[in-house]
């Protein structure tokens, strides 16, 4: 286990080969360095948290134990408690040697890239969204409209249908910004305007047209600042679509009640439409890097407290190697979060049926699909914090992110893996293997 | 043998079954049926029976290691599984399962935290236990690399950490050598002295006799016997006089007045010889005395003081004295020469001989002309001439 952490917290920052540039090496070094501390510690805890229970009742040492004046529970939280300081230790190591093999890295590039690194992409920048437009009503109307200009009887299926697309073309409308239109966002910085004025400050976008050539790029013409304003100042990009551009803006345009207004002029022919989850945001500076990283590490420990609950909980009635294999199966079911995702949007766990053109339905959806949604609800749960991508991104990772990391991970989905585990271990009797082998 | 008990059950069980059942809940093996006990303070009560017939399972019943299928159980008055009760518990199991990587002083060290014990006295514990059980040497060897007498040493000292008030042995002395099994039945002696109650499993049936109290005897789960060592082992039907070396007069004289009432064929004349431990304790007891050197294990001092308490002990033979005396007379010291027929317990004397039949008054005329074999008294004269010396018989 140590010689795999070396590995992968000294030896892949020594043999990454980066773009030259500040950015992109802090993005691939970071990214691969913590992907691979938390790959490898998860799958550490989870069969430390497994073996650690189901070995000593296996081994009889347990019995020591439990006749001790110590309850149940207090061994169990006991352990979780254990698993959890020794990955705090690690990671923490961990996490030191990877920031040191990032300054040492850094070392290598130019000065003019070292200066980027430094104002620009180790810092923890904050995040601030538009807010979302509330489209039920609207989209209720328009449906019932287009549903009673159907003069025949429906299907089921083409109501459905109907109600897709008609959705489709609501949001499409209040996303989309024609040919020469010009669509206007406002941001509210709240408290972080002051800090964030005459700071660097970028703005994220992210946008799709009409058209399938991904090589094309498109012009857009920004104006920050009100647009009545003589002080609003322009800055024309050429972006492709479907990904995710980053360019600096002026930071100096936050009025006075915190608020920033970006307006977008379309020169295109085409239509380009940005998503109101994450078709635009503006990132401004909030904190220092090594803030930022602490609190990033912070919910990898979440992650790693949630994985040890479950291989002791696992543990907790299982032998070793079942509890091993079902803590893996648990897990597997998070990595694969995207199938559970598909199958509650379609409705189905069947596939597209080419023939007919419409999704397969199966009897075992009425039990797969409601299964799937809890599943994709609890797997959300954990996974809605990404801080390896925020922390590669240079992306802040807020006290609230923390907290509510731990509130989420450990707190409740711990928790309910916690008091199951606590349940089982108390109700185990511990000689019962003993005295039937 | 240990001081008598002062009544007050410590452990009550009524009813006791313990069904195994199959993954599919069907009943798989009765281990314990329908079984009550009770151990009272200050007892050392012994379990006995083959192997497979109940008593780890009962013991681990006891401990809240296994749960009961039906029946009842009691602990100082409370469920075993009531955690604050374990605090007055300790145990020693069948085979050792301690941390391997742990080193004796680490494991008294984390065994001694669970009981909150303050550091200071935690530490005072520790040495005295690991100097009791002879393992003060090895204090840094890892518990993984004992031998199996050691382990058994080390989860003693383990067990009797917290200076439990009720103590539950499962072979205590398996594994151990006879020196070793000797302190450990001087440790239980004393533990008895005062006032702890001890719950022993052995197979090893010359040291539960050494020890306990009461006994219980189990076979496929049932109690088949139990009660005290007098009860269960006295042998009404015949009677043991030792005596010094006699001379042959006075041996002849003795045991022409037992044939008057007793047939030749069930006379048994021979040396007593001690037991196989005690002529081995003599040996190496002399050896120590001349300083001979031994490469093994060392034996440990005597009980720790914690758990000794205020009393010394008496030495074993003493013990055995007592055991084997009336318990009402203060046993004088064996006086040198024998003691006049005035000083015979008269009550207990009548009550192993067969009182109610007149003395037997010598036949007058036998019908048939008794004819003693010759061979038998030349046996019985060989056999006496050996006793006192060789000399050489009539």
């Amino acid at each position: 286990m140590a010689a795999l952490l070396l590995v992968a917290v000294v030896g892949l920052p020594l043999l990454l080969k980066d773009d030259g540039t500040a950015k992109g090496l802090a993005q691939i070094l970071l990214t691969y360095t913590l992907s691979s501390i938390t790959a490898l510690l998860g799958f550490f805890t989870l069969w430390l948290g497994c073996g650690s229970l189901a070995r000593e009742v296996e081994d009889c040492q347990i019995q020591m134990v439990a006749v001790k004046p110590i309850a149940r529970w207090q061994v169990w939280f006991g352990k979780w408690l254990g698993i959890l300081a020794l990955n705090a230790l690690l990671l923490a190591i961990s996490g030191a040697a990877v920031f040191s093999m990032l300054m040492l890295r850094a070392g290598r590039l130019p000065a003019a890239q070292r200066e980027i690194l430094r104002s620009e992409v180790l810092v923890a920048r904050g995040s601030a969204r538009p807010p979302m437009k509330d489209l039920n009503d609207q989209i209720r109307r328009a449906i019932q409209g287009r549903l009673a200009s159907v003069h025949r009887e429906l299907s089921t299926e083409d109501k459905i249908a109907i109600q897709n697309q008609v959705m489709a073309a609501v949001i499409a409308t209040n996303e989309g910004v024609g040919q020469m239109e010009t669509h206007e966002w406002k941001f509210d910085l709240g408290g972080a305007a002051s800090a964030a004025r005459n700071q660097p400050m970028q703005l994220r976008v992210k946008f799709h047209t009409s058209s399938y050539n991904e090589e094309a790029t498109y012009d857009t013409q920004w104006l920050i600042g009100p647009p009545d304003s003589p002080r609003s100042r322009e800055v024309d990009q050429t972006l492709p679509q479907d990904s995710f551009q980053e360019f600096d803006i002026p930071s100096d345009e936050i009025s006075d009640d915190g608020t920033l207004t970006v307006s977008f002029r379309n020169p295109n022919a085409l239509p380009v439409q940005f998503s109101m989850e994450d078709g635009i945001e503006v990132l401004y500076r909030e904190t220092s890097f090594g803030v930022n990283f602490c609190r990033g590490l912070g919910v990898i420990l979440c992650w790693l407290g949630f994985m040890a609950a479950i291989g002791l909980a696992a543990g907790s009635f299982l032998s070793f190697p079942v509890a091993a294999f079902t803590s893996l199966g648990v897990l597997a079911m998070a990595m694969f979060s995207n199938t559970l995702k598909s199958v509650v949007e379609n409705g189905t766990i069947m596939g597209w049926d080419s023939a007919e053109s419409k999704w397969g339905h199966s009897p075992i959806d009425l039990f797969v699909v409601p299964l799937f949604k809890a599943a994709l609800t609890v797997v959300n749960l954990a996974t809605t914090f990404s801080p390896v991508d925020y922390l590669s991104s240079g992306r802040s990772i807020t006290w609230l992110d923390l907290g509510l990391a731990i509130a989420q991970i450990v707190l409740l989905l711990g928790g309910v893996f916690g008091i199951l585990g606590v349940i089982l271990f108390t109700r185990r009797e511990l000689a019962a293997s003993q005295t039937q082998s | 043998m240990a001081s008598e008990s002062n009544g007050q059950p410590i452990v009550s069980v009524k009813g006791l079954t313990k069904v195994f059942k199959d993954f599919w809940g069907r009943p798989k093996a009765r281990a314990v049926d329908n079984v009550d006990f009770e151990v009272r303070r200050g007892e050392v009560f012994g379990l006995l029976g083959p192997n497979g017939s109940g008593k780890s399972t009962t013991v681990k019943m006891l401990l809240g290691l296994l749960y009961p299928t039906r029946g009842h159980i009691e602990v100082f008055g409370h469920s075993p599984r009531h955690v604050k009760t374990k605090s007055l518990i300790g145990y020693l199991p069948e085979e050792s399962y301690l941390y391997r990587f742990l080193d004796s002083r680490e494991t008294l060290d984390f065994f001694g935290n669970l009981f909150d014990l303050p550091p200071g006295q935690l530490k005072k514990r520790n040495e005295q236990l690991l100097e009791m059980v002879g393992l003060n040497q090895v204090r840094t060897r890892v518990v993984g690399e004992f031998s199996k007498g050691m382990q058994r040493r080390i989860g003693l000292a383990q067990a009797l950490i917290n200076d439990p008030d009720l103590v539950i042995l499962d072979e205590p002395t398996a594994g151990l050598d006879p020196i070793g099994c000797r302190e450990v039945k001087d440790l239980i002696l004393a533990l008895a002295r005062r006032g702890k109650t001890v719950i022993l499993s052995s197979h090893l049936l010359s040291d539960v006799e050494d020890v306990c109290n009461r006994v219980v005897i189990y076979y496929g789960g049932k109690i088949q016997a139990m009660g005290t060592l007098k009860e269960l082992l006295a042998k009404p039907d015949a009677v043991r006089i030792t005596t010094p070396p006699l001379p042959r007069e006075t041996m002849e004289k003795v045991l022409r007045i037992i044939r008057q009432d007793i047939a030749d064929a069930k006379i048994e004349i021979d040396n007593p010889t001690q037991n196989l431990e005690s002529y081995f304790l003599e040996v190496v007891r002399k050896a120590k005395a001349s300083l001979a050197e031994t490469s093994g294990a060392t034996s440990g001092s005597k009980v720790a003081a914690y758990l000794r308490g205020e009393a010394e002990a008496a030495p074993v033979s003493e013990q055995l004295l007592e055991r084997l005396t009336v318990a009402s007379a203060k046993a004088p010291e064996l006086a040198p020469a024998p003691e006049p027929a005035e000083k015979v317990d008269v009550a207990k004397l009548q009550s192993l001989s067969r009182a109610s039949e007149p003395p037997p008054t010598p036949a007058p005329a036998p019908a048939k002309p008794q004819e003693p074999p010759p061979a038998d008294l030349s046996k019985a004269n060989e056999k006496l001439s050996s006793l006192l010396g060789g000399k050489p018989g009539d």
